[in-house]
């Protein structure tokens, strides 16, 4: 009699670990840096913001996310075809719907980007501007065709319709937010961007701006579904915190791990990171527009000064990557790195400075303290090798963005690869109406437009990559920008999850979809 | 904080008149007597002051290296006699490789500075509006009195957050911060003395031989209101040095590269798990500083208390 209870007690007790640790592997919880204000993929350009996007939404086109190379996949588009230089048609997937229970319809297709190109919005507007500058419409052929047309020959079709911000919403609860239900009104966006809505695997249930984010699995999703019941994602801003949360195992995965913070998690035989060079660039750049500033022999002289490897060796362990140019191997036949656009040369720089007739004023450098990975440290670094070749500099660490003040002369930034182009990288930044010329710290002469056009229109390869090294050596002659290095992104994790980022996605996205990501029960 | 300096100082109340008759010293027989009522820890305390304060005096000359001078090869290196230590650096290197010694004195320089700077302005401020108060009384009184109150009612780090957003975070702007942090603590006691002191004989003779007000404060008063004014002036100088500390170590004191003690708690804070003797170093030196500017300051308010001297 006792040896039958023992053994029904003993029975009960594994299976109950055993069901409790399979529950524990259908949540997964992460402790993040920073959290989005909002979330809508059409309007967000944020390093933030690119982290959540990719597991609610999907775009007309997908990409595997496995490879650096361009390889599209069908998404909410199964087939397409460029019928002309301008114009391109997509079949669009049946059945799929929304996280509301809505069915998505190719009136939803045209909503999504025509709420952008023909943006009534002013945050829409600026993604028109820096992104979807080409496109002029969008129109339903029929019930499962939709045609988008390029005011010139577009040789990025595909690159474009597979961005975050073409990633598809929901027309008719989008409308019916505020106001008038038939009409789309700036109040329905701000609304949107507080409660979104996809088609993604996971449904978003709770988003806390500045806080805290709650995934479900949609069990309605059309493709493969969700490997976790639930995922939340939570604010830890400080790096300690993040730490002692991984440890306590409070969460299973935590993201932006300095290197020299990896021994801490590396030595802990429940932890391990896992990591890889970002598609993106610290940089440093110049308010060209600032008369104090406006000589380029001054920003060439504190571009030469800086020493990117000695920063990438002290800061990063050698893990990031130093840059010749403006270009990531994501770029394909475009990836240049045979370019010599930025170079470390501290003769030349004190060299430079005599010529500006430098006379000893303070360079004001702004930074964030905490939002870039070793920011504040390259920043501090930069200040004492400006200071080696005789430039005077005053940090200053502010939480504002400062970009689009006219009293800017320097701060950092980050150059991310919005897509796998040069112009979804540098593009976005620094064409003639990118996002730097909106903010007015940077200006396009006529010989910079000419060749910005030839180099983004052409539909030929080699001009284009003639195009793109003769604006690279403009920006050397007259700098903006100089990318510090491409990080090591780093993230500490439970040894029982199976996550790592993925080359083909922009940079930060945390893919949780199905085959990217498991965790075992124990 | 601020209830326990009201509470250590409005103890140091003073009875008037504020001359105690001398007691007769007994004489001594030794060549050196350990002054009365000198215990150990307050010898200790003034003792540790001293170093304290000649190392920051000093610091230029004491430091090895320049406090913001970088080896960024030669980063996180540990004290001596830990492994990887470079002999050159005592305390080991920060997380840029600047010489923790180094940042370490210059920031104990700053940080006194701060406080004592703070200390002077909240001292002027606090003092004068209290005489002004208590002198006048009226609306002025009552005008003086409602800013003591709002100010008394406002937690001091949002505005300092409010300050310091508007103002911005330049070494004058702190200073005027910390000025600003408890003159109305200086003023609440400074006016309580006063109203005590206006109704004794002596200041009412002094009125009545048609002294003015100028002559009343600066001659009868202030010089009767010393003593628990310098007890509190010494109890703000250790809260103001742990306030210049939580303001750099939430990144709005003193900017970067330059060294308080408290920007490099705040900055090393992430080098906790992995390099901890960047935080730990001027942590320890925090704690020193206040603790032996704490003891004096409680000394002093024993000393000068005449009921307590009396007990």
């Amino acid at each position: 009699m006792l040896k039958t209870l023992l053994k029904t007690a003993l029975a009960a007790a594994l299976a109950t670990t055993a069901l409790t640790g399979l529950a524990a592997a259908q949540e997964l919880k992460v402790g993040v840096q920073n959290m989005a204000p909002w979330l809508d993929p059409g309007r967000d350009f944020s390093n933030v913001g690119s982290q959540f996007y990719f597991n609610a939404f999907d775009p007309l086109i997908g990409k595997d996310a496995n490879r650096a190379e361009s390889v599209w996949q069908p998404g909410i588009a199964t087939s397409w075809k460029q019928v002309s230089p301008t114009q391109i048609e997509l079949k669009i997937r049946q059945g799929v719907t929304f996280h509301n229970g809505d069915p998505m319809t190719v009136e939803d297709v045209v909503f999504s980007f025509d709420r952008i190109i023909n943006s009534t919005f002013p945050p829409y507007t600026v993604r028109k501007r820096d992104t979807l500058p080409n496109m002029a419409k969008v129109e339903a052929v029929d019930g499962e065709t939709v045609r988008i047309t390029a005011t010139k020959p577009e040789p990025l079709f595909e690159t474009l319709l597979n961005v975050q911000q073409g990633m598809i919403v929901p027309k008719k609860y989008v409308m019916a937010l505020t106001g008038d239900p038939n009409v789309a009104e700036p109040s329905d966006f701000e609304a949107f961007a507080l409660k979104p809505v996809g088609t993604g695997p996971y449904k978003i249930t709770e988003f806390v701006p500045n806080q805290k984010l709650v995934y479900e699995r949609y069990d309605g999703f059309w493709g493969e579904k969700a490997p976790f019941q639930k995922v939340t994602v939570q604010r830890i801003p400080e790096l300690s915190g993040r730490l002692t949360a991984l440890k306590n195992a409070e969460v299973d995965l935590i993201t932006n791990i300095p290197p020299d913070q990896l021994d801490t998690i590396a030595s802990d035989a429940k932890l391990k990171v896992e990591g890889m060079q970002t598609p993106l660039f610290h940089v440093v750049i110049f308010n060209t527009q600032n008369p104090k500033m406006a000589n380029p022999k001054l920003r060439q002289a504190l571009s030469y000064a800086i020493d990117r490897k000695t920063l990438n060796e002290a800061l990063w362990f050698g893990k990031a990557k130093v840059p010749t140019s403006h270009t990531f191997a994501q770029f394909g036949p475009l990836y240049m790195p045979e370019l010599d656009t930025f170079e470390y040369d501290p003769a030349k720089a004190k060299a430079l400075l005599k010529e500006a007739g430098y006379d000893g004023f303070p360079i004001r450098f702004d930074t964030q303290a905490a939002y870039y990975t070793n920011g504040l440290l390259a920043a501090q670094a930069i200040q004492e090798m400006w200071g080696a070749v005789g430039v005077k500099t005053q940090l200053n660490v502010t939480e504002q963005w400062t970009g689009s003040e006219p009293a800017m002369m320097a701060r950092n930034w980050s150059n991310p690869m919005y897509f796998p182009d040069p112009a979804g990288s540098f593009g976005i930044m620094w064409a003639p109406t990118g996002n730097s010329a909106s903010e007015g710290r940077f200006k396009a002469d006529e010989a910079y437009i000419a060749l910005w056009e030839k180099f983004r229109y052409s539909t030929d390869l080699a001009e284009r990559k003639q195009a793109y090294a003769g604006l690279m050596q403009m920006i050397k002659n007259d700098p903006p920008v100089l990318p510090l290095y491409q990080p090591y992104e780093s993230y500490g994790m439970k040894r029982s999850l199976a996550w790592r980022p993925l080359p083909g996605h922009i940079p930060y996205v945390l893919d949780f979809r199905a085959g990217r990501v498991t965790l075992a029960a124990r | 904080m601020t209830d326990i300096l009201d509470a250590k100082v409005l103890d140091a109340n003073i009875a008037f008149p504020p001359q105690p008759k001398p007691r007769a010293q007994p004489q001594s027989r030794r060549r050196f007597a350990w002054p009365k009522g000198v215990s150990i820890l307050v010898a200790g305390a003034a003792l540790l002051a001293l170093i304290l304060v000649l190392l920051a005096l000093f610091a230029p000359a004491l430091a090895p290296f320049e406090p913001d001078q970088q080896k960024l090869l030669a980063r996180l290196r540990p004290p001596i006699g830990f492994e990887r230590a470079n002999p050159a650096h005592w305390f080991g290197t920060d997380q840029l490789g600047r010489d923790l010694l180094s940042r370490c004195l210059h920031g104990l320089r700053l940080t006194l500075a701060l406080a004592l700077f703070g200390t002077l302005i909240g001292l002027a401020l606090g003092v004068s509006l209290g005489l002004v108060a208590g002198l006048f009384g009226g609306w002025a009184d009552a005008l003086i009195m409602g800013f003591v109150d709002i100010m008394l009612s406002l937690p001091f780090t949002l505005v300092a957050l409010l300050v310091i957003a508007l103002a911005g975070t330049d070494v004058a702007v702190l200073i005027c911060v910390l000025g600003i942090a408890y003159w109305a603590h200086f003023a609440r006691l400074v006016r309580a003395q006063v109203l005590g002191l206006r109704e004794l004989p002596f200041v009412e003779a002094a009125r009545a031989a048609g002294a003015t007000r100028w002559h009343i404060a600066t001659v009868h008063m202030i010089p009767n209101i010393v003593s628990p004014i310098v007890v509190m002036a010494s109890l703000n100088f250790s809260n103001l040095i742990l306030l210049e500390s939580a303001l750099s170590f939430l990144g709005l004191g003193v900017q970067p590269p330059t060294a308080t003690l408290g920007s490099m708690v705040g900055q090393g804070r992430d080098y906790m798990a992995s390099a901890s003797w960047i935080v730990a170093v001027p942590a320890l030196l925090i704690v020193l500083v206040s603790l032996a500017a704490m003891l004096l300051g409680d000394f002093l308010r024993d000393h000068l208390d005449v009921r307590l001297r009396e007990r």
